[in-house]
């Protein structure tokens, strides 16, 4: 990346300190410096180990601290999770030869490594998942700690595989350690930015359409699916929707919209607000690569300069995305998607992802939009 | 685990970015990998969210990967400071990482170029540089060096405040009401929301008020530069706030005894509005050496007559002892509401 104002996506170590945190049965350990372990300590709220490196083990070598920590940090039952930062690759240390006599998951994603989904799906892949053809249920892939949604989309998945006469399975990545050795072979997902790769993904789970999609493969490919609860359910719900946007237009002109999160998430908010709000969108900047084929404007944004020019370019009055975005245009109607999502307090596990994860969206909007809507005199 | 305290201190760089990006209209120049930026941007971002504040810190990083950590990341810091000056900042501060620590970057030369605005090298390295503590005074030594020696005029400077602390306004505000019962008045908060323009006023006042004991070398170093004596800390507690007038009065030569009367008062009032609390037995959560914060809450519950042992309610004791008389209260609140719960 070359330099850039006001970054506003993490770095590969904290994806992978996201992945790995959330399996129970494995410890992680950030080898690296303080500054570098209080970002994810305090990001994902996660118990994390750090080695808190100093000055000392730069010059002399960070093994002894290394083994002392893992040392001290190791319990019967669990398995240690060693995630490198910036320091000990550049001085080039051999971490994997230190760590050779010892059952410790080595990932090595330091912050120059990438972004985020790359030290995820790192961090991911260094614990070998494996599917298991006998495992009953399906996946429910995507569930990050980082995500602000994630707990509301694993609630909500459940609830409607439960509907399914299904189960889940092995849910990435927060689950048990061993879960991730016994995968069932259908997955179904929720943000497609972190899929993990594990079982036959069958589809995603944002937005009505798409949700329906992935529920009538359950039916095709689980004999033991009920799947009509589900549709009627979606159905039902999407009639609210619908219901709810066209009152709001009755008195209101359409949003016009700027989008800024996962390419994923973006893509459906960006989808959701044109098919129900008929709104415009000005644009679409995504935290990570673009996905192809998405019919509005997109770009990848990752400083916060390029939101205020993009912003103060669209002239939007709806802003979809984190609280880096809120205060660029504090008279537009604001929702937030994409993480971070402070200065507000919140209590709850909203989804976006199931029948309530388009729900919870919608409403958020139209809250949002017809507050601002009250607050312009008439004719402004 | 054994313990070693510096460990866990924090990184220098976001001690120095804590004080920097206060400088209103500059923009501090990281330079080293993004990640290391985007942490602190979005620890400032939001803090500048809970105390309501609108302007976001500019920071601009120098993106290295893993090619500047093989070739050298001079380029990109130049690059990062050409990017920082089109920005027409009021200043350009430029702080190291451990990163640029590690490969040796000559970040002072980048420095000495002339942009058209002041750039000012801040000492500081991540863990490299030592720790948070580290990173904030140096920052405030580099800025007050901006700064020339003035005719003193009777005022006072406010010197190191925490910028992250959640309640850092409203200890401000308790500082400002007990300085005007002194008769005083506050020449800049050093550094919090000031522009260069007010740092170069920075001498002119007669005494430093420092936040605390952390920020001492900051307090030596204006002295030296200066010739201000301090204080080395904000008012905290009942008897701390009392003390806090006198040391004050004398040190800036104005006379006290009306004002520690008037706020003996004030203390007794406030403590009766918690007047219900007698009796009650507390256990003190969270208190631990060597912040003074654990003397302030026995010394609070002796006034409201508390039994202080460990079977007691839990109450909060915060991390750093509560600012005068209005920290007190509202750390009284704090305990009511466990009390009753």
């Amino acid at each position: 990346m070359p330099e850039c104002t006001n970054p506003l996506w993490p770095c590969a170590m904290t994806g992978a300190a996201a992945a790995l945190a959330g399996f129970d049965g494995i410890t992680v350990v950030i080898h690296g410096s303080s500054g570098c372990y209080y970002y994810p300590a305090t990001l994902l709220h996660a118990p994390l180990q750090g080695t808190f490196i100093m000055e000392e083990e730069v010059v002399f070598g960070s093994e002894k601290r290394l083994l002392e920590v893992i040392g001290e940090v190791s319990t019967p039952g669990t398995r240690v999770a060693v995630v490198t930062t910036c320091v000990p690759s550049v001085i080039g240390e051999d971490v994997r030869g230190m760590l050779a006599s010892h059952d410790v998951i080595l990932v090595d994603s330091p912050g120059i490594s990438g972004d985020f989904e790359s030290g995820y799906h790192k961090a991911l892949g260094s614990l070998a998942p494996r599917v298991d053809d006998q495992a009953p249920g399906i996946n429910i892939d995507g569930v990050c700690l980082f995500d602000p949604f994630s707990a509301g989309n694993l609630r909500e998945l459940t609830r409607l595989v439960n509907n399914a006469g299904l189960e889940g399975s092995t849910v990435l990545c927060a689950d048990t350690l061993d879960s991730v050795w016994h995968s069932s072979p259908l997955t179904i997902g929720t943000n497609s930015d972190l899929a993990s790769g594990v079982g036959r993904m069958l589809g995603g789970t944002l937005g009505f359409h798409d949700l329906r999609d992935t529920f009538e493969k359950i039916g095709d490919r689980e004999d033991r699916a009920n799947i009509g609860p589900v549709l009627q359910e979606i159905a039902h719900k999407e009639e609210h929707v619908i219901q709810a946007c066209d009152k709001y237009l009755r008195r209101f002109d359409p949003p016009r919209a700027v989008v800024f999160g996962w390419a994923s998430y973006a893509g459906f908010a960006a989808s959701a607000l044109k098919t129900y709000l008929d709104a415009d969108i000005a644009c679409v900047g995504t935290r990570n690569p673009v996905l192809p084929n998405v019919p509005f404007r997109s770009e990848q944004v990752n400083s916060l300069s390029r939101v205020r020019e993009l912003v103060s370019e669209c002239r939007p009055d709806l802003v979809i995305g984190s609280s880096f975005e809120r205060p660029v245009k504090p008279d537009a109607a604001f929702v937030g998607l994409t993480p971070p999502l402070r200065g507000k307090v919140r209590l709850s596990s909203p989804p976006l992802a199931g029948t309530e994860g388009t729900l919870c969206f919608m409403e958020g909007v139209l809250n949002a939009c017809m507050d601002r809507n009250r607050n312009i005199p008439t004719g402004a | 685990m054994r313990l070693n305290t510096s460990r866990f201190e924090g990184c220098t760089l976001t001690g120095a970015l804590s004080v920097t990006t206060a400088v209103s209209g500059s923009v501090s120049v990281i330079h080293g990998p993004s990640g290391c930026a985007h942490h602190n941007f979005s620890l400032l971002h939001t803090t500048a969210l809970e105390h309501d504040g609108t302007d976001v810190p500019q920071i601009l990083s120098s993106g290295l990967l893993e090619n500047e950590i093989i070739f050298g990341g001079e380029a990109a810091l130049e690059r990062a400071l050409a990017g920082a000056a089109s920005l027409e900042p009021s200043c350009i501060f430029v702080l190291s990482t451990c990163i640029a620590e590690t490969i040796g970057d000559d970040v002072g030369a980048a420095c000495r170029v002339d942009r058209g605005v002041p750039v000012i090298p801040v000492p500081t390295g991540g863990f490299l540089g030592g720790v948070f503590e580290k990173g904030v005074n140096n920052a405030l030594c580099a800025i007050a060096d901006t700064a020339a020696p003035a005719t003193s005029d009777g005022t006072v400077n406010i010197i190191g405040e925490k910028n992250l602390e959640y309640e850092v306004e409203e200890n401000h505000a308790e500082l400002v009401r007990l300085l005007d019962i002194l008769g005083l008045s506050v020449n800049i908060r050093f550094v919090h929301n000031v522009s260069p323009d007010d740092v170069a006023v920075l001498g002119r006042a007669s005494f430093n008020i420092l936040r605390d004991q952390g920020v001492v070398a900051a307090g030596d170093h204006l002295k030296a530069r200066f010739g201000t004596a301090y204080h080395p800390s904000f008012p905290s507690g009942l008897s701390g706030t009392l003390r806090f007038i006198r040391k004050v009065g004398a040190g800036c030569r104005v006379p006290s005894r009306a004002a520690v009367h008037d706020e003996q008062a004030v203390q007794e009032d406030m403590l009766a509005e918690f007047s219900d609390l007698s009796g009650a037995s507390i256990a003190l959560n969270g208190a631990r050496a060597p912040s003074p914060a654990p003397a302030v809450a026995r010394e609070v519950a002796a006034a409201l007559a508390m039994k202080v042992s460990a079977g007691g309610c839990r109450v909060p004791v915060p991390l750093s002892p509560p600012v005068g008389t209005a920290g007190v209260r509202r750390m009284l609140h704090r305990w009511r509401r466990m009390i009753n719960a």
